[in-house]
């Protein structure tokens, strides 16, 4: 039977090939996209432990994490929450780099845990105007202590390079949050406040806690919320689900035409089949089997495709700073399934078709 | 090889129309073990459709179609049916351009689920009965029109049946391939015992059968035997 089937699509190679593409790159599609908010929740992950801090209070419905404000005095009344062992503001500064505008610039106390927190790789901690790069900042704009950063215009010396694990604080720049304030002229604000909690506090508790005490805020605990907080990966979420659909339904049809018409050149073929008494469930699933064949070849490329593409549409999209695409074997499993399916649903027509062809009529049409 | 080889074909009252053709009406039939008997007919008179219900392929509106005392299409489907009694020829040979000779001759057997050693064996031992034992890992683009002719009788017989149905065998070849394939036809029945029915217009055929029936419109003519014919 699985002779039968290679055969088969191997006796109409071209025709295999072009359904087995066009699959693959539905099938890339899905992998891609995938792979890119598989990034953006990795993203979101280090959004919430900035610092190595374990939850993040931000203001509450805005489109993205990055353009939430708060007044600094929240900082102090954080501080005395019992659930709350240390406390210290953000303020984040966007598109502050020319030669990387994706980068992201954080202002923070000099005295506070995400600072002390970070790991100097090369140089000392800054002194007056001065900034600390990330490694991987570092690596791509060729910088190092003793040059000069321009953030926002101004110059800035370069005191040390860090690393902190945390993809978008290692592609950015550390300064301090008065330096920080200037620059955007926004006095006694700040982006979000991270939090480390009290020993044995739950994140989720605390979290509920900190939002009821303080309206307005918005705790994020999890990646997957942060996700949700920003509108931009809400909507990339729901354009792949769309993307999967169109794939499959699209997929599906190029199969059901491809099978429907290999069955019509094969009347004569099938009808033999059940003929010499081949069980119409049989006769069916060699059709499936094609059509399953068919699609899995092109799922198979559409994976490597879209292991391809998902970086380039990160580069694309120019968020390479603070996304790198995640392949996992979930996001190649699903698309992988998605070509699966392609083939089951377009294969099912044509095969329930043969099933209802009279055997001496497909011969005597043949 | 003993008479047991062969079944008994009854066809009662059978009836079969396709929309508002009547391809067949009231039509009775009986088949000894082992009888050979050929069917002959204007086009359109109901040769193959006759075939068909004998052989499970068509499903009789009328009448009832028994094989060795049980209806084709009652109590099991069909498909099993033709899978363990019946061996069925064509015109045209209808060969799976992409398989081999020999895996052409298997197709029937990998339907009933023969382990592939066992299918191997009989396909081999089917193409040296035919006289294509050399060309067994051909393909049917490498063979002549009798000579896929031949592996289609092979094809055939691979399930061991008890009832040969073959519709117009020679139709698609000249003279001489024509007598070698009726010659392979008939010596594997005298040999193999199974029961046997040819449509043909080949008066070769006639002679051959122990008798000939010839359907006008749908129904049984006139009956005669080989003999008769003959003379
Ligand atoms: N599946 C079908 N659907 C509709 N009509 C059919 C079908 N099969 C046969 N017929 C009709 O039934 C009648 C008998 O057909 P059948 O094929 O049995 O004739 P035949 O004697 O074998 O003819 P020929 O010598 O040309 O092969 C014809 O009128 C044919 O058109
Ligand atoms: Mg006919």
């Amino acid at each position: 039977m699985f002779t039968i089937i290679q055969t088969n699509l191997r006796r109409r190679l071209a025709r295999t090939l072009f359904t087995a593409s066009g699959i693959a790159v539905g099938v890339a599609t899905i992998v891609a996209l995938l792979s890119f908010t598989q990034g953006l929740k990795d993203t979101a992950a280090g959004f919430v432990h900035l610092g190595g801090s374990d939850l993040g209070v931000f203001q509450a419905n805005v489109s993205d994490p990055t353009a939430s404000i708060l007044p600094e005095s929240l900082v102090a009344r954080l501080d005395a929450t019992p659930e709350v062992s240390r406390a210290t503001p953000l303020l984040l500064v966007t598109e502050a780099l020319k030669a990387d505008p994706s980068a992201i610039v954080f202002g923070a106390q000099p005295s506070g845990f995400f600072s002390q927190g970070l790991v100097l790789l090369r140089g000392a901690r800054p002194q007056g105007q001065e900034v600390l790069i990330g490694d991987r900042l570092a690596a791509s704009l060729h910088l190092r202590p003793g040059g000069v950063l321009r953030v926002d215009g101004h110059p800035f010396g370069i005191a040390g390079i860090y690393h902190s694990g945390v993809l978008f604080e290692d592609s950015g720049a550390v300064l301090s949050i008065e330096d920080a304030r200037t620059l955007t002229s926004r006095p006694g604000e700040v982006t979000d406040i991270v939090v480390e909690l009290a020993a044995g506090t739950r994140a989720s508790s605390a979290a509920r806690k900190i939002e009821r005490s303080f309206p307005g805020t918005q705790v994020i605990t999890d990646p997957d919320q942060a996700l949700r907080a920003g509108a931009n990966s809400t909507l990339i979420s729901k354009a792949i689900l769309v993307i999967v659909v169109i794939a499959l339904i699209v997929g599906a049809i190029s199969v059901a035409n491809t099978m429907a018409m290999s069955i019509l050149e094969r009347q004569g073929e099938l009808g033999l089949l059940s003929t010499v008494g081949w069980s119409p469930v049989r006769v069916a699933s060699l059709i499936l089997g094609e059509g399953v064949a068919v699609s899995t070849l092109g799922a198979a490329g559409g994976l490597l495709l879209g292991v391809i593409g998902g970086g380039l549409l990160v580069h694309a999209l120019g968020v390479s700073a603070y996304v790198s695409p995640a392949i996992t074997a979930w996001g190649l499993g699903r698309g992988l399934l998605v070509g699966v399916a392609i083939g089951v649903l377009g294969g099912i027509y044509p095969a329930w078709r043969v099933t209802r062809m009279t055997p001496l009529r497909a011969l005597s049409n043949a | 090889m003993s008479e047991e080889a062969g079944a008994e074909v009854l066809v009662e009252h059978a009836g079969k129309s396709f929309g508002r053709i009547g391809a067949l009406d009231d039509v009775s039939l009986h088949m000894d073990r082992g009888e050979a008997i050929a069917i002959t007919g204007r086009s359109g008179s109901g040769k193959s459709t006759l075939l068909g219900l004998i052989g499970g392929l068509e499903r009789p509106d009328r009448g009832k179609v028994l094989i060795d005392g049980r209806p084709v299409w009652l109590d099991r489907h069909p498909a099993q049916a033709r899978r363990e009694l019946v061996g069925f020829v064509f015109q045209r040979h209808l060969l799976l351009a992409a398989l081999s000779a020999r895996a052409n001759v298997e197709v029937p057997l990998i339907g009933a689920g023969v382990h592939r050693a066992e299918r191997r064996r009989r396909a081999l031992a089917l193409l040296e009965e035919v006289g294509l034992a050399d060309r067994a890992e051909h393909l049917p683009s490498e063979l002549s029109g009798g000579e896929s002719q031949r592996v289609a009788v092979a094809r055939a017989l691979v399930n061991e049946p008890r009832l040969l149905l073959a519709d117009e065998p020679t139709g698609a070849l000249d003279s001489v391939t024509s007598e070698r394939v009726l010659d392979l036809l008939f010596r594997l029945r005298d040999r193999l015992g199974m029961t046997l029915a040819v449509v043909s217009y080949d008066p070769d055929v006639a002679k051959r059968a122990d008798r000939t029936l010839t359907l006008i419109d749908g129904r049984i003519g006139d009956t005669g035997e080989a003999g008769i014919a003959q003379a």
